[in-house]
Formats: C-alpha cells, sequence, structure tokens
C-alpha cells in the first residue's frame, strides 16, 4: 500500500461479498464521522440507500413536470389544430373534448417517461466516457465497493474502522 | 432442489445449491456474440423472408395498391390485420414488465427483458403496416400534425390520428424502458469483455458505475416508467379497438371493443413470450433461470385471458341478438356460416378449445405441450383479428354492397416477411443483448440468499420484496 501524496485527499476503496456487510460497513462508517462515501453496488439497494440516509430522488418531480407539459401540448395541440383548420366532421363540435383526452394521456405518457429518462441520467451524472479509478470491474459481478475520501491524517483511522467491518480487501486509490 | 425455483418432477438436472451471483452474471452472458453456424442458419432464412417480404413491398410500391386483394368492399385487409395483430401481440411484453413489476410479481424477473425485447419488436412490425396499407407511402408524413404551407391539420377527432398518438408514444416510453433496465447490464458486459467489446457495451451503458446516488435515481425512473406503461399498455389497444368500434360497420360498432381487444392483445402476446422463451431456453441452456414454475404462470395468465377472450366472443353474439337489430344480427351468424366460417371456427377452436387443456396442472408444467398450444393460440389471435376486420367489411348493409376478399400473393409475401422481420429482430437481440436482466436475477438471488433460501425453495423465488 503506497503512501497517498501529502495535501491530497486520499480514498480508500473496500471490497465487500454482500449487500449486508456493505450496510453494516456503512453504519460503523458513519458512526466513526466519515461521511464523504462512495458505495458501489451491482444490484439496486435500497437498504444502502437507506444506510446512507438518501431518501428522495428529483426524479419524481422530473416526471411530474413532463407529464403536466405533455397534458397541456396534448390539449394545445388538437385545440390549436382544430381551430386553424376548423371543419366539422361527423356532426361534433370544433372544440371535442372527448378525442383530444386520447392525445393528451398519449403525450403526457411520453414526456413523463422522456423527462424520467432525461432527469435520471443528469441526476446520476450520466453519460461519463471514464470509469472512476475506483471502479473495480467486479462491483457489475458480486462485489459492493465503499470508497471513502478523507483527509491524509485522517486514512489511518479510516482504515482502521474499515478492517473492522470484514472487507475483503482494501486499497488506496488515487 | 434448491434451485432458482422449484422444480416437481425433478426431471432435469439443476445446480444445486442455488447459482450465484457471478454464476448468474456468466451464464446469461454465456451466449452474446459467439458465433455459432447454426445462429447463422437460423439469422439467414430470417433474413431471407425480410428480402422475399420487402421485394414484394416494393413491387406493391412499384406497381400500385391494386395488386394487393384489398379493393371494395373489403378496404382493410391483412395489412390492418397484421397490424392489429403485432400491435397485440406487443402488449403482453409490457404487460409483464410493468404491471406484473408493480405487483412486485418475482416470476417476471427471468422473463421481462425478452418480453420488452418482443414488444418493441412487434411494434417495429406493426409500425411497418400502416405504411404499406397506404399504398402511397411517400404520404406518410400526412398522418402527423405539421405545420403546412396551406395550415391544413389532420382531424384529431378521428381514431386513426389518436392510433399515431398511440403507437408512437407505446414504442418510446416502450423502447425507453427496456433501455433504462438494459443500462446495468450493458455495464456488466462491458466489465465481463475487453477491447472493442467493452468499449461498445461500455458506450451503451453510458459509462454506468452502479454507485448508490446513479441506483437512487434510476430505481425512481424505472418505477415511474413502469407505472406510466401500465395504463400507456391499456390505451394502445384500446385506441386500435376504437378504429373500429367508431364506425358504423356491423359487428365493429360495440362498446366491448376495448376491453376485447386488449384482452385478446394480452392472451396472443402471451402466446408469443412462451413461444420465444421456450426457443431461448432451449438455445442458450436457460434451465436454470427460466423454470417450469415460470412457465406455469405464463400458462396460468394464458388461460385467463382465453377465458376472458371466449366470455367476449359470447357476449358479442349475445349483445348481436339483444340489439333486435336484424342487419347486426345478420352479420354475426354470417361470421360462422359464411363464407368467412373456417377463419371463424379455426380461431374458436385454437383461442377456446385448445387453450382449455391448461386447466391441467400436468400441461401446465409440461413445456412441449406449452409451446404447442401458444403456436396454437398465435394462429387462432391471427385469425381472430382476420375475422373481425374482413367478415364485418364483406357483410355491410345492403346485399349488392356485399364482396369477398382473397389475399394476394403479395400480401401473403408481405406476412412471410412481417415474421421473418421480427425473429430476425429477435434473434439480433439474443445474440447481442442479455436476454434476461442479469440485476434483476442477482437481486432476486442476493435476498434469496440473506432469507436462507426458504422462499426459493417453497418454489416463489421472487416474492422476497
Amino acid at each position: 500500500m503506497s503512501a497517498p501524496k501529502a495535501g491530497s485527499k486520499a480514498g480508500l476503496i473496500a471490497e465487500y461479498g454482500s449487500m449486508d456487510s456493505t450496510r453494516d460497513a456503512i453504519a460503523a462508517l458513519r458512526e466513526a464521522g466519515f461521511e464523504k462515501l462512495e458505495i458501489y453496488s451491482p444490484i439496486p439497494a435500497p437498504e444502502l440507500e437507506e444506510a446512507m440516509g438518501i431518501y428522495h430522488s428529483p426524479v419524481r418531480l422530473w416526471a411530474l413536470i413532463g407529464g403536466i407539459t405533455g397534458c397541456t401540448l396534448g390539449f394545445l395541440l388538437p385545440t390549436g389544430a382544430s381551430l386553424a383548420y376548423p371543419l366539422v366532421t361527423q356532426g361534433k363540435p370544433i372544440v371535442s373534448i372527448p378525442p383530444f383526452i386520447v392525445v393528451m394521456f398519449e403525450l403526457t405518457v411520453l414526456l413523463t417517461g422522456i423527462f424520467a429518462l432525461f432527469s435520471m441520467l443528469v441526476h446520476a451524472r450520466r453519460p461519463k466516457l471514464t470509469l472512476p479509478s475506483s471502479y473495480r470491474r467486479e462491483f457489475s459481478v458480486d462485489r459492493w465497493g465503499i470508497l471513502v475520501t478523507t483527509d491524509p491524517q485522517q486514512q489511518a483511522e479510516a482504515e482502521r474502522v474499515l478492517n473492522e467491518t470484514g472487507p475483503l480487501t482494501v486499497e488506496v486509490t488515487p | 432442489m434448491a434451485t432458482l425455483a422449484h422444480d416437481v418432477d425433478g426431471t432435469r438436472r439443476r445446480r444445486n445449491p442455488l447459482p450465484t451471483l457471478a454464476d448468474a452474471n456468466e451464464d446469461i452472458s454465456r451466449p452474446i456474440l459467439v458465433p455459432s453456424w447454426r445462429y447463422a442458419a437460423v439469422l439467414s432464412v430470417a433474413i431471407a423472408g425480410v428480402l422475399l417480404g420487402g421485394t414484394a413491398w416494393a413491387y406493391q410500391i412499384y406497381r400500385g395498391i391494386g395488386v394487393a386483394g384489398i379493393n371494395h368492399p373489403v378496404g382493410w385487409g391483412l395489412y390492418i390485420t397484421l397490424f392489429v395483430f403485432w400491435v397485440g401481440i406487443a402488449h403482453s411484453g409490457t404487460l409483464i414488465s410493468a404491471i406484473l413489476y408493480l405487483f412486485r410479481s418475482g416470476w417476471r424477473t427471468t422473463i421481462n427483458r425478452a418480453a420488452e425485447a418482443m414488444t418493441i419488436f412487434a411494434v417495429m412490425t406493426a409500425g411497418l403496416f400502416p405504411l404499406i396499407h397506404l399504398g402511397r407511402v411517400w404520404y406518410a408524413y400526412w398522418l402527423f400534425p405539421y405545420p403546412s404551407q396551406r395550415m391544413i391539420w389532420p382531424d384529431f377527432r378521428s381514431p386513426l390520428v389518436l392510433d399515431v398518438f398511440a403507437v408512437s408514444t407505446y414504442f418510446t416510453v416502450s423502447l425507453i424502458f427496456w433501455y433504462t433496465g438494459l443500462i446495468p447490464d450493458l455495464a456488466a458486459l462491458r466489465d465481463k469483455f475487453s477491447g472493442w467489446k467493452s468499449k461498445l457495451y461500455g458506450s451503451l451503458s453510458l459509462g454506468w458505475t452502479g454507485s448508490i446516488r446513479e441506483w437512487t435515481h434510476y430505481r425512481r425512473a424505472y418505477l415511474y416508467l413502469a407505472g406510466i406503461s401500465t395504463p400507456l399498455v391499456l390505451s394502445v389497444h384500446s385506441v386500435v379497438s376504437w378504429d373500429f368500434a367508431l364506425s358504423i360497420v356491423p359487428g365493429w360498432h360495440s362498446t366491448i371493443f376495448a376491453p376485447y381487444f386488449v384482452a385478446g392483445a394480452i392472451f396472443s402476446g402471451v402466446a408469443m413470450v412462451i413461444t420465444l422463451m421456450v426457443g431461448l431456453r432451449f438455445a442458450f441452456g436457460l434451465e436454470d433461470y427460466l423454470t417450469e414454475y415460470h412457465f406455469e404462470n405464463m400458462a396460468k395468465l394464458l388461460l385467463l385471458t382465453s377465458l376472458i377472450v371466449g366470455y367476449a366472443y359470447a357476449v358479442e353474439y349475445f349483445l348481436a341478438y339483444y340489439s333486435a337489430d336484424p342487419i347486426e344480427q345478420e352479420s354475426f351468424l354470417w361470421r360462422a356460416q359464411g363464407a368467412y366460417q373456417g377463419p371463424f371456427w379455426i380461431m374458436v377452436f385454437c383461442n377456446v378449445i385448445i387453450p382449455a387443456n391448461l386447466w391441467f396442472k400436468k400441461i401446465r408444467r409440461s413445456i412441449p405441450a406449452l409451446f404447442v398450444i401458444s403456436i396454437f393460440v398465435n394462429i387462432g389471435m391471427f385469425y381472430e383479428r382476420f375475422v373481425i376486420i374482413v367478415s364485418s367489411l364483406a357483410h355491410e348493409y345492403v346485399p349488392s354492397g356485399w364482396g369477398l376478399y382473397t389475399p394476394s400473393w403479395v400480401e401473403i409475401a408481405i406476412l412471410i416477411g412481417a415474421f421473418c422481420w421480427f425473429y430476425m429482430w429477435f434473434l439480433i437481440f439474443a445474440k447481442m443483448l442479455p436476454t434476461i436482466s442479469i440485476a434483476e436475477v442477482k437481486e432476486h438471488l442476493e435476498h434469496g440468499k440473506e432469507h436462507g433460501h426458504a422462499e426459493a425453495r417453497a418454489g416463489h423465488p421472487g416474492e422476497f420484496e
């Protein structure tokens, strides 16, 4: 294990073999005052989100905004088009609400979906061309990872806490 | 015994104990990008079929729509039949991926990826048919509301315009849903491969690392996509059914059409999922993941929707009788006794009588039997669309306006081409992407491990959530 350069923030990356041990390790690290953590998980991990104290995602709000935008557009488009080219068909009013509801519904769904996808990407900071140096190939297979970023002087303490949580490996990462 | 799912007869040797997370990763991604001459042979057959259909379409564009059998009075023939059929096939993919996700039905885990892929390819096939049916395909853009110089806009009171919105939304949202589900698996493939393959999957995975922040937003997005796909799937085939129900053609003008079409869509789609899954399981050796348990659940869904469809057939006749409208009554009697009685009775036989076998547990758990039944249902549902569309148009109000329809060779060639087009995409998908969601299978294995295999042994591998 090489010593980190003086003055730079040091990172320790620990590997775990199960979700439970990762969760316990997160709790231990946060207990010891290490809050700058990055967790890698091969599977969706609501337990780990909870351990990290993350409960909300702004994707929810964006999906709602997308839905409202879509619904509004879905009303304005057929209404505007019908008024711009007023032609009575089937003896129905020019602005016939019931068939327009279908367009409103479809555009609501369409924009909710598009907003959900793109807000997810933006908030997750994707797409990215390079992987972080702390990333290991195993993190997409069957290993969980915790990256602890600390001041150099606290690194020994972080390593001690990490080693107590039963990791498979602990390494220093630039 | 303790495998991903419970195996009653124990005829097949499975891994004991449960596959590990690394096993799942390896088993599912094993066939990806591995060349095989068998695969190449099957794919070439599909491509040949696509070329046949494409040639027929090119010929139709060159000579004009007159080379197809559709004419007065049957203006909607095989093309619209196939459009409705393929949109229907698409539906069960969304049902399995979205509705069963919201219900936390764990058994969908191993099926949903391929079912969603099927949805996308089926909509891609369906979307071709309005274009083929147009004849002058270069005017297809008239369907869309665009600001033209003459300020002519489409009639938004017409279900045909609503259909454009429904089907294109359905395609886009299904694609987004499918792709979102694929992102973690693409990252797993990136890490498995090296060189250009790793670069390819790495760029498709958008640099996914599986960090907790990514998962938080990802889980949210996936949930909302499932949530909006659920009403969407019900709306799409309803809108398709209104293409018929909003007209005054006897046999079409009925309020039962929307639920009737949706049930039929899910019925045909589940049958297609079974057909494809048996193929995948056989070709890729996925017995550990696609077990009798999963097939039995799909068989139950097939049985349920078969009953709904059978009920709808009966209610249609009752409504015709109860309407006291002689034209409506004549139309339905003619359907069962007239020139198209062959397709009608094939439809009843394949959709109501054959699936009744699924009441027997032995048949539900026999994969060869299910495969055969699913083929029957595919055929039956094709005939259902044909019977509804053609037999209604052929026998409208005035006897002088009656007439029969026979598909021409161009339409038959395009039919063959459409099936080959669908299978071609599915084959390409099966070789390029994981046919089972790796991340979700691992999620279930991990939860199963922590819960001491109890649920896995009890045969409910998914219900940990």
